[in-house]
């Protein structure tokens, strides 16, 4: 990567013996994108917060634009009014005794700069996120969604370089999360700032980053691309944690690029960390990889009978069991797929994964 | 994610510079206003000229007779107000009793009308001798000896009752209205009658408001001066309080059996406290939840009436009654039950106002002192308030409590401290101007400010104060942009509750005040000795203008802010 923008240095954070972040490293290069992606609890928002100046430390060090913001050897601590960034809030943090307007205006205000002047970028804000019209409205008359228009307006109407978003989404409903994840990605392409974003949800993660890093117990479990830790989860928890919901156990064979399931099936598949001790191998593959035929045909796999069949709409959740492997596969609904019918299922063994712990 | 301490709890890590520097300074400040006249009734109950002694707490140990009555007087009226306020708050919150909204306004009157003047007026109605319940019931059913006599135990009992029970009456509300229907509801499901749901799942629920509510009720009435001033010495029926102001206003003043008297009342309500703390502490009720819901109404058909008859009865007995009587006493030229010999005028008023020399002197004294206290509560509370709310360190914890100590610590006995600390302190002169009644005031109150503001402060979402630190504001920036403007009704409602309370204060200004900083309770007390009670009765009623025309004020303000 260039010289990062921001750098996050072995960070610790902790409350009392609770290490809420353990030495955590990352770092953002100028423009992009970087996603903390992880389940409640894993230390990413505090991670975040960090960043922010709104948690202080106990160890390691964050420089933001070249300066140190944080740094636990030399005692600095630079407060959250003197980092020059912009937060989005997972509540919105809209301030109900204001308008839209004055919202978006604060950041000027607070630095004092008269109202001449930052009208016009006030209101060029407001443009940008469709809410010219509301700008005298006071700010709590405001739908959910506009909320989280004012909210993202306010942090990149200042034009500071590094903005932070902590799960900016996950208070809209399906629909409109959708929606504005497009306008998200959209903004930043236009405004060009370089963002640190937080979330639970991978999907907004990949569609939104040019790295990912997952997080697990406070520390980083696998960091990359997005494409490539959706192909290649190294550990059982980030397959599992990105969708992956076949894990079987299985053993090692053939120098590991082989293994044989509990039922004798044999599969293939990818040594995603071939120089890992195997603890407690597994093969994985998605629920979507796999293919349910009534006959035996070409390709690797096995044969089970069906225990349940859920339809859900645009696919069925049908879950298969052959004495102790049990798995699931979703495919589009078709006659046949009944319970208690014999199906062989297919996986390529480019889709399979071998985990070994 | 759900569970996020950190966002619980607000900004707990930014422990750094100006957040601790404020603090360490309110600590200071809190802990130089409770702790040293705590400390000093303790030395004074302890120490004469000759060192140290235990005389003072032998004598009051002695005295059993007044302990006695201060032990009734307080039990009594706990027990009376409790229930007065816990059965008040079934009626209006959960019953179908017509016209609850409006009677419920009616019932927090008494808040604002003081136990001195209830007491007054009840004195007027109930003495044995010259009651006009009495007068009249002789006249009228030709009945030679008193039909009631308030000049008693029972008397003093059920008066102050009558006064403090909308404070139960307040805490059960709240606590019912918080409670989740659907707690009862599925009770109801289960099998259980309604008075069953009632007995096994609400009441058990309510537990703590009801225990906490008792304790306040107890700790006040322990340390009671108005009541049993006015209804019990007459009869010379001494509690603790009206007994700590006998010994100092006897010759020469024998301070340091007053302090052991305010040493006993201390340890007393602070064992209480304790042990409070201790009950609550081994059972979390998380049911109970700072939101709203809907109360279900139960049906009472039959039984409307008697439920409206009780509640109109306490209408009638604390806020009606008493009021007119000093109404009419402030208009009629003589108190008499002949209403041929009756005649009515404005002269009490005009003799109050212009020709009784306290009158100006002390309303000024206690403007100042409601305005000052009021403001200084507010600003010392809402910084304290913030400091407990967003922060985990040891000065938060020890703000919280040593803030909400002055509740447990009778006001007489604050005063006695304040008297001992201040008194020849010459680097301080404040003994004998109102600037000691002022830190009596500020310190007798600030768990009522702390408490309404704490609650304010803690509905701020903490992310509404981070945005602005990241939008480029310091703390002091967003303590002023965002904390004071988001908590300004709050501010407004506990300012003018506390301008209230301080016009009313007697129990820690009848210790502290001298000629020149004398208070208007104060000087409604001197005419109530001097007899004077138709000067007394206009006084009052002046007085109790002035209150209502700022709740007027203050009820104005909301509904605009409520309309903007």
């Amino acid at each position: 990567m260039s010289p990062a923008f921001v750098s996050v240095e072995d960070l610790v954070i902790a409350y009392g013996e609770v290490r809420a972040v353990d030495k955590v490293s990352f770092g953002i290069a100028a423009g992009e994108q970087v996603t903390l992606l992880g389940p409640s609890g894993c230390g990413k928002t505090t991670t975040l917060r960090a960043v922010a100046g709104l948690e202080r430390p106990r160890d390691g060090r964050i420089l933001i634009d070249g300066k140190p913001a944080f740094d636990g050897g030399a005692g600095i601590d630079a407060p959250p009014e003197k980092r020059n960034l912009s937060m989005v809030f997972q509540s919105y943090a809209i301030w109900p005794h204001m308008t839209v307007f004055e919202n978006i205006a604060f950041p000027f205000r607070v630095r004092g700069r008269p109202t001449a002047e930052l009208k016009p970028t006030v209101d060029k804000a407001l443009e940008l996120v469709d809410l010219a019209r509301f700008a005298d409205r006071p700010a709590t008359m405001l739908s959910g969604g506009q909320q989280q228009r004012v909210a993202l307006a306010r942090a990149v109407a200042f034009g500071t370089k590094l903005v932070l978003l902590d799960e900016p989404l996950s208070n809209l409903d399906a629909q409109l999360r959708l929606q504005m994840r497009d306008e998200l990605a959209d903004l930043r392409k236009r405004l060009g700032f370089t963002a640190l974003y937080v979330t639970h949800d991978q999907e907004e993660a990949f569609s939104l980053s040019d790295f990912v890093v997952v997080m697990r117990g406070g520390r980083i479990e696998q960091a990359g691309r997005p494409q490539e830790i959706y192909r290649n989860p190294r550990t059982r928890f980030v397959a599992e944690f990105l969708g992956v919901r076949n894990i079987v156990p299985c053993a090692l064979a053939n120098g590991g690029d082989e293994v044989r399931l509990e039922d004798g099936t044999v599969l293939r598949g990818r040594d995603v960390a071939p120089e890992a001790p195997p603890d407690a191998p597994a093969i994985a593959f998605r629920p979507g990889d796999v293919r349910l035929d009534d006959q035996p045909g070409a390709g690797q796999g096995g044969s089970g009978i069906v225990t349940r069949s859920l339809f859900v709409g645009d696919v069925q959740h049908v879950f298969l069991r052959s004495g102790p492997v049990g798995l699931c596969a979703h495919v589009r609904p078709r006659p046949g797929l009944e319970e208690g019918k014999t199906l062989f299922w297919r996986v390529a063994p480019e889709d399979c994964l071998i985990l070994r712990k | 994610m759900s569970v996020r301490p950190s966002q619980k709890a607000g900004r707990v890590r930014r422990g750094a510079g100006q957040e601790r520097l404020l603090a360490v300074s309110l600590s200071a400040i809190v802990a130089l206003m409770v702790l040293v006249p705590l400390v000093a009734v303790v030395i004074g109950a302890f120490g004469d000229e000759d060192g140290f002694t235990v005389t003072a707490l032998s004598d009051v140990l002695a005295s059993s007779r007044v302990l006695g009555n201060t032990l009734t007087v307080g039990l009594g009226t706990t027990i009376l107000a409790t229930g007065l306020g816990g059965i008040l708050a079934i009626i209006l919150v959960r019953t179908d009793t017509p016209w609850r909204a409006g009677l419920e306004q009616l019932v927090l009157l008494p808040l604002y009308i003081t136990p001195l003047l209830t007491a007054v007026a009840w004195s007027w109605l109930g003495s044995p001798r010259g009651g006009l319940i009495n007068l009249l019931a002789q006249s009228g059913l030709g009945l030679s000896g008193p039909l009631v006599n308030l000049h008693s135990a029972g008397g003093v009992v059920t008066v102050a009752a009558l006064a403090y029970a909308p404070l139960p009456f307040l805490l059960i509300s709240g606590a019912l209205r918080g409670m989740d229907p659907a707690l009862e509801e599925s009770a109801r499901v289960h099998g259980a009658s309604i008075t069953a749901a009632f007995r096994r799942v609400t009441v058990p629920l309510a537990l703590p408001a009801l225990l906490g509510s008792a304790l306040l009720v107890f700790v006040q009435s322990l340390g009671l001066f108005s009541v049993p001033a006015v209804l019990g010495m007459p009869a010379s029926f001494y509690v603790a309080g009206t007994e700590i102001y006998r010994l100092l206003n006897s010759y020469p003043p024998r301070v340091s059996q007053a302090a052991g008297w305010g040493l006993l009342l201390l340890v007393v309500t602070a064992a209480l406290v304790a042990l409070q703390a201790a009950i609550l502490k081994r059972r979390s009720y998380v049911t109970i939840t700072g939101k709203a819901f809907r109360p279900r109404i139960v049906q009472v058909g039959p039984w409307r009436p008697v439920l409206l008859g009780i509640v109109v009865l306490y209408v009638l007995a604390a806020v009606v009654l008493p009021v007119a009587t000093l109404c009419w006493a402030a208009l009629v030229n003589f108190i008499t039950v002949d209403p041929k010999l009756m005649s009515f005028d404005l002269r009490h008023f005009a003799y109050v106002l212009f020709t009784y020399p306290k009158t100006l002197l002390a309303a000024r004294n206690s403007l100042v002192l409601g305005l000052l206290t009021a403001t200084i509560i507010c600003a010392l509370g809402l910084a304290m308030a913030w400091v407990i709310v967003r922060s985990r360190g040891a000065a938060a914890r020890f703000l919280d409590q040593v803030g909400m100590m002055p509740l447990a610590i009778p006001p007489i006995v604050l005063a006695l401290g304040l008297l001992w600390s201040y008194v020849g302190l010459h680097w301080l002169p404040i003994y004998g101007t109102i600037g000691i009644l002022l830190l009596a005031y500020v310190t007798h109150y600030l768990p009522f400010g702390l408490r309404a503001l704490s609650s304010a402060v803690r509905q701020l979402h903490p992310e509404l104060e981070d945005a602005a630190r990241v939008s480029g504001a310091s703390l002091l920036g967003t303590l002023r942009r965002i904390v004071l403007p988001l908590t300004r009704p709050t501010l407004v409602a506990t300012w003018t509750l506390l301008f209230i309370l301080s016009l009313q204060e007697i129990s820690s200004s009848i210790l502290l005040y001298t000629a020149p900083s004398t208070v208007l309770s104060v000087a409604v007390f001197d005419l109530w000795e001097a007899g004077n009670v138709n000067a007394l009765a206009a006084l009052s009623v002046m007085q109790l203008f002035v209150t209502f025309a700022a709740l007027a004020v203050v009820a104005r303000l909301r509904q605009k802010a409520v309309a903007a």
